[in-house]
C-alpha cells in the first residue's frame, strides 16, 4: 500500500480549508487514507493509502483534492485536457514517434509547464509523485516511466526514436562522460535498477529534441542538460512512456491534475504515431478517455440496503467530484480526468457509501436462518486430542515452513529415497524453504531446544503436513496427521506401542503392526500401523544417530499417524 | 522460634525424646541408643540444626578406613600373600614365575608378598629357587589384615579408627593410603565429627512433644497392608505439613493458542457459519485470479507469494470456471464490467504456490455454496515476508463469506457488529471505508476493545459480481476476514506472534490463556 510524506502546511494550502490533524483524521476515511504519523519537527505528515486503484490519491494535491471536493462540494475544472471529439491546439509543442517502438514501448503521452519558478516544496512533490506513479501503478517503471525536463531547452518538435543501444550515445545525469544506452545499463545505478525493462529488444527507446539534443532513455535516465531539473526552472517539458496506453494516459492525467492544483499552466502536447492506438494516430494530451456509466437505482439500493432517490443518489456522487445526474430510475456518471477505476456499477455504489458516510448506515442482522457446523476433519482431530491429552500429552503447535536440515538430514532421510517433500522455489532464506510432510522433526526440534523441562516429554501436535503425489491436479496432497513423542529414560517401544493402542482404542480402530526398516528408529524397533489393508502411520524408537543430529540426550519414542486415513471407516 | 511439633519428623521426634538435656549427642549415641545408621543420623543432624533445635559444640577430629574395590576382592578372595601361602602349601614348591601365572598375578607383587612373607619366617626360597612354606598357618600380621578385611565388610565396609586396637592400626596404616588409594585395600579418610547438644528451643521442642503424646512412632503413609491386616487401628498418624512445596506435576493438555483459535471456531459454529478447509498449495487462478486480482496489477504486490519449485504448474483449472474467470478479467464476461482489458495469462493461472491469504478458501466455496449460507475458515496462509514479532512465514486467518438474497451493506455492518461483540467483545464498533481487490463496497471495521483499545478488527465488503458470477453465484456474497491475532497475543500474555508457535516445551507447559 502506497505511502506518502507531504509537506504540512503545504497539504493544507492545496486542501483550502481551514483544518487541523484531528478534523484530517475525520475526514481521511473520504479518500480511504490514514495518518500514520507526524514529523513535527520537518513539518511532514505521514499518510498510507489504501486503495491501490485510486493513484490519484497518493500525493498531497491529489488527496487534499478528494477531501476538497467532499468537504466543499465545488468540483475543480481541468480545462487543458482534450478528448476524442475535441483537441486543444497544442501550437508547435508536437512528440513524434518511430515506427520501430511498436514493440518494444509504444506509447508516450506529455505535456509542458509553466506559470512559475519551481519551488522546493514543488519539486519534492513532483519526484515523490513520479516515484508513486511509476513505481506502485506503473509497476516499477515497467509500465509507466516518467521524465522531467528544462523546456526551454528544447526545439520541438521532439523525437521519440527506437536507438541502436551501442551506437547512440549520450552524457546522463550523474555522469560526467558519454556512455552507450547499453553501458547505461551496465555502469549507471538507474541502469542496474531498470536497463532490464528493455535490454531484451534489438533498440532501446530513446528521447532527443529536433536537434538531437538528449533528453533521456527512457524507462532509465535523463540526459546531464536537458534532463537536468533545478528549483528556479520556469518551463518544463514532462513526457511518460509505456506500454499500455489507458494506464499511461490516466498517470499523465492525474500528474497533470497535481501540477494544476499546485499552480502551475498546463500546455498540451501532441504526439503523431505512424501506427493505430485506440485513441487515433494523433494525441493531444492530457487526454480525458474514460467511459460514461450508468446503473439503476434498484442496483443501489439492493447493493446498500437503503431506500434511496437517484436525485440524491447522484448529489453524494458529486460530493466525490463525480459527474453524475439521475436518469430516470437510474444514474449517469461521468469519472473525473483523474480516475478509471469505475469497472462495474458496484464502484459507483462504493462512492455512494463513503459519500453518504458510514454512520449513515444502521446495522442490521443478517436474517436467514443457516446451521452452524465443523468439518468432520476438525471434529475427528478433537477427538484424537481429546485422547493425547487424557494420554498426559502436552499440545504443540509448530511453523509448517522448515529447512531440509531439519526436515530430512536431520530424521537421517534423503530425497532420493522417495521421501519427496515439497520445495520453495524463491525462499527468503534457507530455513523457510520447505513445507513440512511430516510433524517429527517438528517434535524431535523441540526436544532439542527443552532439555532443561523437567522429564519425561510427552507432546503431540494434530496439524497439516503436505507431500509431492504426481498423480494430483495439483502435484501435492495436504493431509490431517497426528504426531505425538515421548522422551524420558524408559521411553521405549513397548510404552509407545501402549499409547497407539490406546489411541485406536478410542478410536474404534482396529490395526496391526508391522515391522519397519527406516533409518529413523532403531533397527527391529520400528513398525508400521496397518489398518484396513494401509500402511496409516509408523512408530519407534528414534536412532540414536538421529538424536545425536539432534544434539538430544534423552531416548525418545515417536508415532505419526494419517488421520484423514483413519477418518474413513473400515469396509 | 517456635516449632510446630507436629510436623517434626520421626528421626527428630526420636532425637528430640531419647536424649537428655545437657548430653553430648553424636553418632556413637544415636546408633547404640536409637539404631540410627549414619544417613538417619545426618538427616536429624541437618533438620534439627536448620530449625535450631540442636546446635553444635565441639569439632572431633576423625579417622576412618574405607573398603576399596581391591579391599573387597581380597576379602572375598585372599590377600596375594594368603594365596601364595596357600598355593605352596597345597601344591608343594614352586617357582615365583609359576606361582604367578598359577594365581594370576603379577611377578612383582607375588615377589613383594614372599619378601614379606620370608622375613616373618613363613616362606623361604630351596636352593632350586623355588618357594617352599616353613609352616602351614598365617603369621599374626596376616591375621589382623584378614580380621580388619572381615570386620569392614561386616560394617558397611568402614572402620573406624576409634575402634582399632594399635596393632590393627599400625597393621591398616601399611595397607592403606589417603589418596591414589586403588592399589591397596582400605582409603583412609579424615573427616571431622561434630557433637551436638540441645538448645533452648530443642528443650522446649522436647517438653511439647512429651506434652503432645507424640512419640514417633505414628503412621507415615497408610498402605494397603495396613488396610488389610486392620494394623492401622488404634495407631496415631503423623500429621504433615500442609504448606511444604507442591509436587510438580506434568499433565496433559491441549496448547492454549490453539485452545483460543478453537474457541472462535466454537464462536462462528454457533453463530451459524459451516467450515472450510482446503489444500496448502494453491494456484494463481484460485489465489488471486478468482478473486479479480488482474495479473499485472499491484494489488499483487501486497499477496508476495511462495511459489511452488516442483512442479511449477497444476495440471488444469477446472472449468466452467476457468473461462468464465479468464473473460471476466478481460472483457468483464457477462457480470457488466469492462473488466481489466488485458490479455488473460492461461499459463500463469495455473502457477502453484503456497496459499498466501484465507480469501482462496471462500472463492473455492462458491461454486459449491448453499444459498443462503454462511461459511468461515481459520487457515493457515503463507507470506514472503521478513519473520519478526509483528510478521510470520506461515500464520493463520479466519475469512468467511455470507450468501443470500437479502444480503447488503446494512447486513454487512451488523455482521461485523456481530463479530465485534461476540467473538472481540468489542465496546464500541466503527467503520470505515476499506480496499480489497475483491471486494466493492469495502468496509473495515475497528473496535474498542476492553483492554487493547481502538484496532482494527477485520476487513470485509460485499464481494465484487466479477468474482462471484463467473463461480456461477448470482446473490450478493458478504466476504469478511478477522485478525485475531493480537487478542489471541492478549490473551496469552505475549507480545510477539513467534511466540505463538514456540517448540520451547517448559515455555508452552506454563502458559495460560486468561480465564
Amino acid at each position: 500500500m502506497p505511502k506518502i510524506e507531504v509537506d504540512k502546511s503545504a497539504f493544507y494550502r492545496y486542501l483550502g480549508i481551514t483544518a487541523d490533524e484531528e478534523k484530517l483524521k475525520e475526514m481521511f476515511p473520504t479518500a480511504k487514507a490514514e495518518l500514520d504519523g507526524v514529523d513535527e519537527e520537518k513539518n511532514i505528515l505521514k499518510i498510507e493509502l489504501n486503495d491501490t486503484n485510486r493513484p490519484d490519491l497518493w500525493s498531497a494535491p491529489g488527496l487534499a483534492r478528494q477531501l476538497r471536493i467532499h468537504e466543499t462540494g465545488i468540483i475543480p475544472e481541468y480545462p487543458f485536457f482534450s478528448a476524442a471529439e475535441q483537441k486543444l491546439d497544442a501550437e508547435d509543442r508536437t512528440v513524434t514517434v518511430d515506427p520501430g517502438l511498436i514493440h518494444i514501448r509504444p506509447f508516450i503521452t506529455a505535456f509542458a509547464v509553466t506559470g512559475k519558478p519551481l519551488d522546493d516544496p514543488g519539486l519534492k512533490e513532483i519526484i515523490q509523485i513520479q516515484e508513486k506513479i511509476c513505481w506502485n501503478f506503473g509497476q516499477k517503471r515497467k509500465s509507466i516511466a516518467m521524465g522531467v525536463y528544462r523546456s526551454d531547452l528544447i526545439q520541438y518538435p521532439v523525437r521519440y526514436t527506437a536507438a541502436d543501444p551501442d551506437a547512440v550515445k549520450f552524457v546522463p545525469l550523474d555522469f560526467k562522460r558519454e556512455l552507450s544506452l547499453r553501458e547505461i545499463n551496465s555502469i549507471h545505478p538507474k541502469g542496474k535498477d531498470y536497463g532490464h525493462i528493455v535490454a531484451d529488444f534489438p533498440a532501446f527507446p530513446f528521447l532527443t529534441d529536433s536537434n538531437g539534443d538528449v533528453l533521456s532513455y527512457p524507462p532509465v535516465i535523463n540526459s546531464a542538460r536537458i534532463g537536468a531539473v533545478e528549483i528556479g526552472d520556469e518551463q518544463l517539458f514532462i513526457e511518460l512512456t509505456g506500454t499500455d496506453i489507458y494506464s499511461l494516459t490516466l498517470a499523465t492525467s492525474i500528474i497533470a491534475c497535481d501540477l494544476s492544483d499546485m499552480g502551475y499552466t498546463i500546455l498540451p502536447v501532441k504526439v503523431e504515431y505512424p501506427y493505430d492506438t485506440p485513441f487515433g494516430r494523433e494525441v493531444v494530451t492530457p487526454y480525458y478517455f474514460q467511459e460514461e456509466m450508468e446503473t439503476e437505482l434498484s442496483y443501489i439500493r439492493r447493493q446498500l440496503g437503503i431506500d434511496i432517490t437517484a436525485a440524491d443518489a447522484a448529489d453524494l456522487l458529486r460530493r466525490m467530484g463525480i459527474g453524475a445526474e439521475a436518469n430516470g430510475e437510474g444514474v449517469r456518471i461521468q469519472p473525473p480526468v483523474y480516475r478509471n477505476d469505475f469497472l462495474h456499477p458496484a464502484d459507483i455504489v462504493e462512492d455512494i457509501m463513503i459519500s453518504r458516510g458510514m454512520d449513515s448506515f444502521e446495522p442490521e442482522m443478517p436474517k436467514d436462518f443457516t446451521l452452524g457446523r465443523l468439518t468432520r476433519e476438525t471434529e475427528f482431530g478433537r477427538k484424537v486430542k481429546d485422547i493425547m491429552v487424557g494420554l498426559g500429552f502436552q499440545e504443540m503447535i509448530y511453523n509448517y515452513l522448515g529447512s531440509k536440515r531439519d526436515f530430512l538430514d536431520r530424521m537421517g532421510l534423503t530425497e532420493e529415497d522417495g521421501n519427496g517433500i515439497i520445495q520453495v522455489a524463491n525462499p527468503m532464506t534457507e530455513n523457510f524453504e520447505f513445507v513440512r510432510s511430516s510433524i517429527l522433526p517438528q517434535l524431535l526440534y523441540s526436544e532439542s531446544v527443552s532439555g532443561n523441562a523437567v522429564y519425561p516429554h510427552k507432546s503431540f501436535e494434530a496439524g497439516k503436513i503436505a507431500y509431492p503425489d504426481e498423480n494430483d491436479n495439483y502435484g501435492s496432497v495436504t493431509k490431517n496427521y497426528l504426531g505425538f513423542l515421548h522422551s524420558d529414560n524408559g521411553a521405549d517401544f513397548n510404552v509407545v506401542s501402549g499409547y497407539v493402542s490406546a489411541v485406536m482404542f478410542y478410536l474404534s480402530r482396529e490395526y496391526s503392526l508391522e515391522e519397519l526398516d527406516d533409518p529413523r528408529f532403531i533397527p527391529g524397533r520400528g513398525a508400521s500401523v496397518l489398518y484396513n489393508g494401509n500402511i496409516v502411520g509408523i512408530l519407534g524408537e528414534v536412532h540414536p544417530q538421529v538424536l545425536e543430529n539432534w544434539g538430544i540426550q534423552m531416548p525418545a519414542t515417536v508415532c505419526e499417524l494419517d488421520l484423514d486415513a483413519l477418518l474413513t471407516k473400515e469396509g | 522460634m517456635s516449632i510446630e511439633v507436629k510436623n517434626l519428623h520421626p528421626l527428630e521426634i526420636k532425637v528430640l525424646l531419647n536424649v537428655e538435656e545437657g548430653e553430648e549427642i553424636d553418632y556413637g549415641l544415636l546408633a547404640e541408643r536409637l539404631q540410627f545408621k549414619v544417613g538417619q543420623c545426618n538427616q536429624a543432624f541437618s533438620w534439627l540444626t536448620a530449625k535450631s533445635l540442636i546446635q553444635d559444640i565441639r569439632h572431633i577430629e576423625k579417622r576412618s578406613y574405607e573398603l576399596t574395590e581391591l579391599g573387597k576382592l581380597y576379602q572375598r578372595e585372599g590377600t596375594p600373600e594368603e594365596r601364595i601361602l596357600k598355593f605352596v602349601v597345597q601344591k608343594g614348591a614352586a617357582a615365583i614365575p609359576e606361582i604367578s601365572s598359577s594365581l594370576e598375578l603379577e611377578n612383582k607383587d607375588t615377589g613383594s608378598a614372599f619378601g614379606s612373607l620370608s622375613k616373618e619366617k613363613v616362606l623361604a626360597m630351596n636352593a632350586d629357587k623355588e618357594v617352599t612354606a616353613l609352616q602351614d598357618s598365617p603369621s599374626p600380621r596376616m591375621n589382623t589384615i584378614r580380621t580388619l578385611l572381615d570386620r569392614a565388610q561386616a560394617k558397611d565396609g568402614t572402620l573406624e579408627e576409634s575402634e582399632l586396637s594399635e596393632e590393627e592400626i599400625a597393621a591398616i596404616s601399611t595397607i592403606s593410603k589417603k589418596r591414589g588409594a586403588g592399589g591397596t585395600p582400605f582409603k583412609l579418610i579424615e573427616g571431622e565429627e561434630i557433637v551436638y547438644s540441645f538448645t533452648k528451643e530443642g528443650i522446649q521442642a522436647k517438653q511439647d512433644l512429651q506434652e503432645a503424646g507424640i512419640t514417633g512412632e505414628e503412621v507415615g503413609t497408610l498402605t494397603s497392608e495396613m488396610l488389610a491386616d486392620g494394623s492401622w487401628r488404634g495407631r496415631q498418624f503423623r500429621a504433615y505439613n500442609v504448606n511444604s512445596p507442591a509436587n510438580r506435576t506434568l499433565l496433559g493438555r491441549k496448547n492454549p493458542y490453539t485452545e483460543f483459535l478453537e474457541s472462535v471456531k466454537d464462536k462462528l459454529v454457533s453463530l451459524g457459519f459451516e467450515e472450510f478447509d482446503g489444500p496448502l498449495v494453491e494456484t494463481e487462478f484460485w489465489n488471486s485470479d478468482a478473486l479479480f486480482m488482474p495479473q499485472f496489477h499491484s494489488a499483487r504486490d501486497i499477496h508476495d507469494v511462495y511459489q511452488i519449485k516442483d512442479p511449477t504448474h497444476a495440471k488444469e483449472i477446472e472449468q466452467p470456471y476457468l473461462d468464465q474467470v479468464a473473460s471476466a478479467h478481460e472483457n468483464g464476461w457477462n457480470t457488466g464490467s469492462r473488466g481489466w482489458q488485458y490479455d488473460f495469462d492461461r499459463d500463469f493461472t495455473r502457477r502453484l504456490i503456497l496459499r498466501s491469504q484465507g480469501t482462496v478458501l471462500s472463492a473455492k466455496q462458491l461454486p459449491k455454496a448453499a444459498i443462503p449460507g454462511k461459511y468461515f475458515g481459520i487457515v493457515r496462509c503463507f507470506r514472503y515476508d521478513q519473520v519478526d514479532a509483528t510478521h510470520l512465514s506461515d500464520f493463520y486467518q479466519t475469512e468467511g463469506i455470507v450468501l443470500g438474497e437479502e444480503v447488503n451493506l446494512r447486513t454487512l455492518l451488523g455482521l461485523l457488529k456481530m463479530f465485534a461483540e461476540e467473538v472481540a467483545g468489542a465496546e464500541d464498533v466503527m467503520y470505515v471505508p476499506g480496499y480489497f481487490p475483491f471486494t466493492e463496497p469495502s468496509v473495515e471495521v475497528h473496535i474498542k476493545h476492553p483492554e487493547l483499545g481502538w484496532f482494527e478488527l477485520g476487513g470485509s465488503g460485499i464481494f465484487r459480481p466479477e468474482v462471484t458470477e463467473p463461480l456461477g453465484i448470482d446473490v450478493p456474497v458478504l466476504a469478511w476476514g478477522l485478525g485475531i491475532d493480537r487478542m489471541a497475543l492478549m490473551s496469552l500474555g505475549l507480545n510477539d506472534l513467534r511466540e505463538l508457535f514456540s517448540p520451547d516445551i517448559e515455555n508452552i507447559r506454563l502458559r495460560r490463556r486468561e480465564a
